[in-house]
């Protein structure tokens, strides 16, 4: 008997038109995630000019990274598994790789997005500019801190099922993520704290960022923030992939 | 349950009308006709350490459509997501149109349609956004006319723009039922199809099962409408803890237990009825 699967093409095609409109529609997400990190753009004008722009763009860049990962991908994924979407999509002809990849696909997109959002803020606002090849290497940087907050997000996750929990937990993580993050890099809460931030998932990301937007500061440390980048990546999202349940129970 | 010579035209009709895009060809539908569509052979699933459905069997030709009952928890469900490929039963067998669901799950998936017991589609998406995008998962062309057919067909004409989110729940029913058979599926299963909806919507997906059933689909639903089951269901199967304890006709489970003792106690009006026979069977007692 003759039966006809429809192309991984086909089906990626649909599955991201639908993931598309649903993150233009999420308003409040999509405003956390933009308007957040320009909103502390404008707000640092005193510590572009003390600690230079590539600071300030790197720090807002993470910010949107952070809830890019946290508030965006984790609490749709959780509600959709609730709502039994995924199930739904599931029991059609397609491969199961395919919904989470359209879906990671969106959220790449809006990690250039965000990045886009802060240069362009950080022009408008602060009048900083950086070399062509720094903003270049800036994106390609973002895309892996995205990659990173991501497979945060899938952490959460794949350990809580429960919507509301998932929520609250990936909330608080963003709160503490950013206020020790910001403050830790200032140096404002001790040098200990600050080393500590400096290797953690938001140091790595904003070292490596900030690093991008001048390649001629690129140093050896930078290449260890880069690499640590990477390893918390293939580690979180070794765990979040293989503790993800597709059910609701 | 072997079609009669006039079904067997209609389907074959029906066969040679279909699209360029249907998932079978015409050719083959005759070897397949009196061959089950679905058949599941002892079936076990298990979570954790508790079974859920214990040594299920059943069958479901093309042209019938079938009823699992069984009080809540009874693992209806659980049965229908091992046949759907959510779920891996520990042991068992499930074959759809021919196709082993643990060998070639996409085929088995091509060929059915489902309706989930939960509501699952994304409340952003307007009715017409998903209806495009499981035609699309199915490749399933969708033209303006065929797209206001079917929003017809649900009575849901000019509400292609609203927010599935902001639909009744009975109007979301509608538009689930009305995905799980946009590629003309050769297997329906349907999860209380007609919990939550108002008796002349029950009325008109009645009819949709029977036409369906007309046209050769097989159909396997869960209810908890005895009224549903006698009147729509040619055959029915009521499962308790896990178990098929009887599958027959409605009509004849009535007359093969019409006699027992705990389904006449169970008996209110001296009429012994399907519900009377259930009650009969799985007891008295709310399940957990
Ligand atoms: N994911 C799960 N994890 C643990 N137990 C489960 C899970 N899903 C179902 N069960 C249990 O398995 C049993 C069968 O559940 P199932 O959902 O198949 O019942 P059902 O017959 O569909 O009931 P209902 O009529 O209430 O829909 C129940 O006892 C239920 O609590
Ligand atoms: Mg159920």
């Amino acid at each position: 008997m003759q039966i006809t699967i429809p192309a991984t093409s086909t089906v990626m095609k649909s599955l991201l038109r639908a993931d598309l409109i649903t993150q233009w529609r999420n308003r409040r997400s999509l405003i956390l995630i933009l308007l957040v990190p320009v909103i502390v753009l404008i707000s640092w004008k005193g510590i572009v000019d003390k600690m230079g722009g590539p600071f300030a763009l790197s720090n807002c860049i993470t910010i949107g990274l952070v809830a890019i990962g946290l508030m965006g991908y984790s609490n749709s994924v959780a509600r959709d598994r609730e709502k039994a979407v995924f199930q739904r999509l599931r029991v059609a002809p397609l491969p199961s790789w395919t919904i989470m990849a359209s879906r990671l696909i969106v959220q790449l997109a809006m990690v250039l997005l965000v990045t886009i959002a802060v240069f362009v803020g950080g022009y408008y606002f602060d009048k900083i500019t950086i070399s062509p090849t720094g903003y270049v290497f800036s994106f390609l940087a973002a895309l892996i801190g995205g990659a990173l907050y991501l497979s945060l997000g899938q952490v959460i996750v794949g350990l809580i099922r429960n919507p509301e929990t998932v929520n609250s937990t990936s909330r608080l993580v963003y709160f503490v993520f950013i206020m020790v993050g910001m403050f830790g890099e200032l140096g404002v809460l001790g040098k200990e704290i600050g080393t500590a931030v400096h290797w953690s998932p938001y140091g790595t990301v904003k070292t490596i960022l900030s690093a991008s937007m001048e390649p001629a500061t690129w140093t050896s440390t930078t290449t260890w923030a880069l690499l640590m980048t990477i390893l918390y990546t293939i580690v979180l999202a070794g765990i979040g992939i293989r503790k993800f349940q597709w059910n609701a129970r | 349950m072997s079609l009669q010579p006039e079904k067997r035209t209609l389907i074959l009709l029906r066969h040679s009308m279909m699209p360029q895009n249907a998932q079978y060809n015409s050719a083959t539908m005759i070897d397949y006709q009196d061959q089950p569509i679905l058949e599941v052979t002892g079936l076990n699933i298990f979570y954790g350490s508790f079974q859920a459905v214990r040594d299920v069997s059943f069958a479901v030709k093309p042209g019938e459509i079938f009823g699992l009952l069984g009080p809540n928890g009874a693992g209806k469900t659980s049965t229908l997501s091992a046949i759907e490929g959510l779920l891996k039963p520990q042991s068992g067998r499930i074959m759809v149109a021919g196709f082993d669901s643990a060998r070639n799950p996409l085929h088995v998936r091509a060929v059915l349609g489902v309706q989930l017991q939960a509501t699952s589609f994304q409340s952003e998406l307007t009715v017409l956004e998903i209806l495009q995008l499981y035609a699309g998962i199915y490749g399933v062309p969708m033209s303006k006319e065929r797209i206001s057919g079917i929003m017809k067909d649900i009575s849901l004409e000019g509400a292609e723009s609203r927010r599935f989110g902001q639909l009744s729940g009975g109007q979301q029913q509608r538009v689930s039922l009305v995905i799980a058979i946009i590629h003309e599926p050769r297997l329906v299963l349907l999860d209380e199809p007609t919990t939550g909806l108002d008796p002349q919507s029950r009325r008109k997906l009645w009819e949709r099962m029977e036409a369906m059933r007309e046209k050769g689909h097989g159909l396997l639903l869960t209810t908890h409408s005895m009224e549903e089951a006698e009147s729509v269901c040619d055959r029915i199967g009521i499962v308790d803890h896990g178990r098929i304890i009887a599958i027959d006709t409605p009509q004849a489970l009535i007359e093969k237990h019409r006699d027992d003792p705990e389904v006449i106690s169970a008996s209110r009006r001296g009429k012994i009825t399907l519900e009377d026979v259930f009650i009969g069977l799985t007891g008295r007692s709310i399940r957990s």
